[in-house]
């Protein structure tokens, strides 16, 4: 696949869109202006860019407790996500979902999920309802290798192969389950050997090279698109920080050699490193692009602060679904 | 007097062959660990069998080696290196086994891991067994018959020079001045030059990206990059000759199995058959593949040097192997002795 300068330059800013945002996050975290828990993405950018740059906007995603980077991969704005990160009323939930929850139907986002493996049968919803409509649209479920041993994931395979959905499950394998390694919680080491078991094709890909990750996502985002139904792509990538924060608990459940032996081949840089060799671009332009998004990043913390927190009055507002009466509750 | 390794056999397996982007764009089946465990079971199983006295695996990221031998009577070793769940591990694996002076090695992937293996040792003695996609270096049999030729080799119960055949590679020496890179590579089967400015996922999968093909092996009924070749210039794996072909207008337009089930018409400008003392100067930028896998990018103004050279690894002729030790009753049972009388 010969890619075009545009896209190339296009799967560069999404990464260090996503790559400032979690930055900025994580700063706050630590300085205790964001409530809650926080999961960084940083590492991982090539695997939401590659994979939300082979979509429409009428595609639909789901996500994980660390979902800031497919929010910002497929179209979300910093104002609001940052508001809602500071639980403000100007934040896409208006401020009620925060870092795990935070969702925009606008740009075809349909959650974060605070529940492993949760996010994989909503993806499976949407692809059916888009099946049963027509409407040609994908669904991509964005999971960990930890929840493919939850129940609902096997429940989602197993019902977007046999219904044929056009779904397609895209695994980050960052190699641990919270503070816990893969190979502690699995017999197997590649997700994929999985795919085959509900009838549907899987592939792997380097999940730090951005090139890699949108081939195989175009291909398995057409094959759904086209009624061949879902794929599996398991992209083996890397978070930087700890599962949830920057320093975290001060668990040592890895060594920093092995933090240092992947950021070595940190997907924003190396990617920057051949977009030069190439010629598509120069440092002077690539430095011009940090620049820019740093000073949206700004913009968005300044906004976020001068937001208002929600009121206590809206505290049951968009909780539950406004239904019309039914024949019983309406007057004679 | 046998080597120290003379009775050891070899198994390097490569857990990533199997599993790239061309599950999606060709009918490629997924091999999976389970399927490379058996197969290495079965090997360890022939080859303790036929005496191998110690039968080595290189380790892998996937810990597929220590799976495979749970519950085998035999001494089995493991040569720890370190890993980096990319090629290079491969080649650590074959370096590691020429050190042991291993008598025969047995290579589970695709033609990039047989490359791999050839570059960590050039001249091992092997037996390539197919669980990669486009497998024209490597064959498939079965793990217990490899395991069994492999030992028959290692043990000298029939002789290496009888059963296996020296193959070629294809040699480049690429000059890229933008880059101020010089790069000496190989390639078992084919090179190509590759149109695109990424190695991205690696596998070639577009067609209109091809520039040219080198191949050593050209055989019609492969599939992959080699066939381009051999559907238009066969090359036996045994010829002293190569081919080069070049892709664009203006000549015949072939219709090629780019990946397993998988059908595209490439256009064929020009072929031309490379001598074994020949070279060619080569030019073009973008990525150059070796065995299928997109692996070295090049600027425009890059010198590609190609040429046919009789140096690869010595691969087992297992069918061969089995007949001689057939032939040699090599199989049978040592008989009860007979009690004598007299004399």
């Amino acid at each position: 696949m010969e890619l075009s300068t545009e896209v190339q330059m296009d799967l560069h800013r999404r990464m260090v869109r996503i790559r400032l945002f979690e930055e900025a996050a994580g700063k706050l975290a630590e300085a205790a202006k964001l409530p809650g828990f926080l999961h960084l993405y940083v590492g991982q950018e090539a695997v939401a860019s590659g994979v939300c740059a082979a979509l429409t906007d009428a595609d639909q995603i789901t996500s994980t407790h660390r979902g800031h980077g497919h929010l910002v991969a497929k179209g979300g704005q910093f104002n609001e996500m940052m508001a809602e990160l500071m639980a403000k009323s100007t934040g896409y939930n208006k401020g009620k979902g925060g870092s795990m929850h935070i969702s925009n139907l606008e740009v075809g986002m349909l959650g974060a999920n605070g529940i492993v493996g949760a996010g994989a049968p909503i993806a499976v919803g949407a692809g059916f309802a888009d099946k049963y409509r027509g409407e040609g649209n994908v669904a991509v479920a964005f999971f960990g290798d930890g929840s493919t041993n939850i129940g609902a994931f096997h429940e989602a395979a197993n019902m977007a192969c046999a219904l044929k959905l056009p779904v397609v499950f895209a695994c980050e394998n960052n190699e641990y389950g919270e503070f816990t390694a893969r190979e502690k919680t699995m017999a197997i080491t590649d997700i994929i050997d999985r795919a085959a078991g509900y009838g549907m094709p899987g592939v792997i890909v380097d999940g730090m090279d951005v090139v890699a990750v949108h081939e195989a996502a175009t291909e398995a985002v057409a094959r759904a698109r086209r009624g061949d139904g879902p794929s599996l792509i398991e992209a083996k990538t890397y978070r930087y920080y700890n599962h949830h924060g920057v320093q975290n608990l001060g668990l040592k459940y890895r060594t920093d050699d092995e933090v240092a032996e992947w950021r070595e081949r940190d997907p924003i840089f190396t990617f920057e490193e051949h977009l030069i060799a190439n010629g598509t671009a120069s440092r002077a332009d690539i430095d011009a692009i940090w620049a820019e998004l740093r000073a949206d990043i700004a913009t968005a913390i300044e906004f976020a602060e001068a937001s208002p927190v929600p009121t206590a009055d809206q505290l049951l507002v968009d909780v539950y679904t406004e239904m019309a009466p039914t024949a019983a509750e309406v007057p004679a | 007097m046998p080597s120290p390794g003379a009775s050891s056999v070899g198994i390097i397996v490569n857990p990533h062959a199997g599993k790239d982007i061309r599950r999606l764009t060709s009918a490629s089946g997924q091999t999976s660990d389970a399927v490379k465990i058996g197969i290495m079971r079965r090997i360890a199983a022939g080859a303790v069998e036929m005496g191998a006295e110690r039968v080595l695996f290189s380790t892998d990221t996937h810990r597929l080696a220590q799976r495979a031998v749970e519950g085998l009577d035999g001494h089995f070793e493991f040569l720890e290196s370190p890993l980096t769940g990319a090629g290079f591990d491969t080649i650590a694996a074959a370096q590691s086994m020429c050190k042991e002076q291993v008598g025969a090695v047995v290579v589970l992937g695709g033609d990039g891991t047989c490359r791999d293996v050839a570059t960590g040792w050039p001249d091992v003695s092997l037996i390539a067994i197919s669980t990669g996609t486009n497998n024209v270096f490597p064959s498939t049999v079965d793990g217990t018959t490899a395991g069994v030729a492999a030992a028959l080799v290692a043990t000298g119960a029939v002789a290496v020079d009888a059963v296996a055949h020296q193959a070629k590679r294809v040699s480049l020496r690429i000059d890229d001045p933008a880059r101020d890179a010089v790069v000496h590579e190989h390639a078992l089967v084919e090179a190509a030059l590759i149109g695109t400015a990424f190695v991205g996922a690696r596998a070639v999968t577009d067609p209109a990206t091809i520039r040219w093909v080198v191949a050593c092996i050209a055989n019609p009924a492969s599939t992959g990059l080699a066939s381009i070749a051999g559907r238009v210039h066969p090359v036996d794996r045994n010829a002293p000759d190569g081919v080069l072909i070049e892709l664009g207008p203006g000549g015949r337009n072939v219709r090629v199995p780019l990946a397993p089930g998988t059908f595209a018409t490439l256009h064929v400008a020009s072929v031309e058959t490379l001598r074994p003392s020949e070279t060619i100067e080569l030019t073009g930028g973008g990525v150059v593949a070796y065995d299928g896998e997109r692996t070295t990018p090049v600027s425009a103004d890059t010198t590609i040097t190609v040429s046919i050279e009789q140096s690869g690894p010595r691969l087992i002729d297992v069918d061969q192997t089995l007949a001689l030790a057939a032939h040699d009753q090599l199989f049978d049972e040592p008989s009860p002795r007979k009690e004598t009388h007299g004399d």
